[in-house]
């Protein structure tokens, strides 16, 4: 009983910490591109996003019930093994998330998770346990689809927004203004990072109560106590990642605009406040990326690098079967040694983590070398200096050069006259 | 294995839809505050050398090109402020539409 209840207790701490990370490596998501185009000053939308996430986190428990009362069957684990598993599960998506921070590689805090999870229980308990219809249904198939649906929302947004407010006149267009609405859409974003990826720990320790049966597996609901630790621990870790926000500056986004800014950020945030409302669990960095990349695309002249893209989303599809296997390797070894496995992986991931905190600290990081997931999508797409002219513009220019050439000939026929003129008083004075 | 294709299309549509209207609704703002008079001049809260959107020479140069095209306005004093109402009407409905989203969150 006493293993159980240590198992539980380490389960909970572990859950809270990569809630804690998953905050700390999504603060750029919804914050950057405010940052970027000046719209905030960096402090004050950390702040902002901490706050908001604290609050994001109490509004909804969809994807939270969707964790807990989906993907692995309550029917097929034991109380006495599954906490294991799931700690196991922990500690392949914590040192996934940790690795690809330091190395600057694109991943998904939430990839990573389902991804320990699911290859932790598949060697722990067996594939049958593993409920691969909701798997595919709720977290395969929204990650393919989420960035596309944001990538295409935020085009059409872009366009929208560009479209309403052009002068031909050479006037003031009022576009600084969408500076003023970033801080509504970033704060939006933040709102929705919280309603999304603070549910999934819920959703974990919800479904470890379950399986030891310290709570009843028809309520899928997650404790009040612990909707307000995930909420706690996100919102921490939001503003702890703070100062990474602002060494990221340089990297990508420099070239947003605010009306660009702002269409983005509305798309993410419409499309996981949708999703979040019927549990689909996403990954926000994912949804964030594809709004710049779609938002960017949105700008007159604007080209895909499909280098980069094709960087970012191998590294997407990489996430889950990485922290997979992590979390399979960790499992194997908590099956094989029992109790003692489970410390060996505690002391590995503290390992791991302290060696990966020395290491990012031994290395200078500024913004030469800092990368921020969707900072880097902003690299994804090429913006021409002098973007070509819309089918408007085009038949103003037209207009105005042929009204350039009226006056050209009548001023060419003009000196002609008074040529001739000149010439015929020259012949008329002649004697 | 059945997969609900039919969620996925009101994902879609309903953040089509919200983000349409919200940018709709503030970029609609936006034109009738320039065209009332009032080109809203925001300049950015920070500097860093990363940031190269606009230097605070340039966002001098865009207050005096806002207060010269306020004062070339061709609206009578009225129509100004019928615009400049209807501007600020379509902010109000951004804000309505995001506390509308929030709270089809929380009791829907």
């Amino acid at each position: 009983m006493e293993y159980v209840v240590l198992t539980v207790v380490l389960v909970i701490v572990l859950a809270l910490f990569f809630d804690f990370t998953n905050g700390f490596h999504d603060t750029a998501n919804a914050m950057a591109t405010p940052i970027a185009t000046g719209a905030l000053k960096p402090k004050t939308a950390v702040t902002l996003a901490a706050g908001l996430n604290l609050v994001g986190a109490l509004l909804s428990t969809e994807v939270s019930k969707t964790v807990s009362g989906g993907i692995i069957r309550e029917d097929r684990i034991s109380g006495g093994v599954f906490p294991s598993i799931i700690f196991a599960g922990l500690i392949g998506a914590i040192c996934w998330n940790m690795l690809t921070w330091l190395l600057g590689l694109p991943s998904s805090s939430s990839h990573a998770l389902f991804g320990g999870l699911i290859g932790a229980t598949i060697v722990g308990i067996g594939a049958s346990a593993v409920n691969f219809g909701i798997v595919v249904s709720k977290i395969i198939l929204p990650a393919l689809l989420s960035p596309l649906t944001a990538g295409i929302i935020a085009f059409i947004a872009t366009k929208l927004a560009y479209a309403i407010t052009r002068r031909y006149d050479k006037k003031p267009d009022g576009r600084d203004g969408f500076r003023m609405g970033q801080i509504l859409t970033s704060s939006l974003v933040a709102l929705a990072h919280g309603t999304n990826d603070a549910q999934k720990t819920m959703g974990v320790i919800t479904l470890v109560f379950i399986a030891v049966g310290w709570q009843s597996a028809g309520h899928h609901e997650p404790q009040f106590w612990v909707v307000l630790a995930c909420a706690g621990a996100i919102a921490l870790g939001t503003y702890v990642g703070g100062w990474r926000i602002i060494r990221t500056l340089g990297k990508g986004l420099t070239e947003v605009k605010p009306a660009q800014g702002f269409s983005a950020e509305t798309s993410t945030a419409a499309t996981i406040l949708a999703s979040s409302a019927l549990g689909f669990a996403l990954s926000t960095t994912q949804v964030a990326s594809g709004s710049v990349i779609g938002s960017g695309l949105g700008r007159r002249g604007s080209k895909v690098n499909w280098g980069t893209a094709g960087r970012i989303v191998i590294g997407w599809v990489l996430t889950l079967p990485a922290a997979g296997i992590v979390g399979a390797i960790s499992a194997l070894i908590v099956v094989w040694l029992g109790p003692w496995g489970l410390a060996l992986d505690a002391v590995a991931v503290a390992a791991v983590v302290c060696g990966l905190f020395v290491r990012s600290r031994l290395n200078q990081v500024d913004h030469t070398n800092a990368v921020s997931d969707v900072a880097e999508s902003g690299t994804a797409v090429v913006l021409d200096s002098d973007p070509p002219l819309t089918p408007r513009q085009e038949r103003a220019r037209q207009r105005r050069k042929r009204a350039k050439q009226v006056r050209g000939a009548a001023q060419k026929s003009q000196e002609r006259a008074a040529q001739e003129r000149s010439s015929a008083e020259a012949k008329g004075d002649r004697p | 294995m059945t997969i609900d294709w039919y969620a996925f299309l009101v994902v879609f549509v309903v953040a089509l839809v919200g983000a349409g209207v919200l940018v709709t609704l503030y970029a609609l703002g936006l034109r009738l505050l320039v065209a009332a008079g009032r080109p809203p001049v925001v300049p950015p809260a920070e500097f860093p050398d990363a940031i190269t959107v606009l230097t605070p020479k340039q966002a001098a140069k865009a207050e005096k090109k806002a207060a010269k095209a306020a004062k070339k306005v061709a609206l009578s004093p009225a129509q100004q402020t019928l615009v400049l109402a209807l501007a600020y009407a379509c902010f109000g409905l951004c804000g309505a539409c995001v506390l509308a989203a929030v709270a089809l969150l929380v009791f829907g």
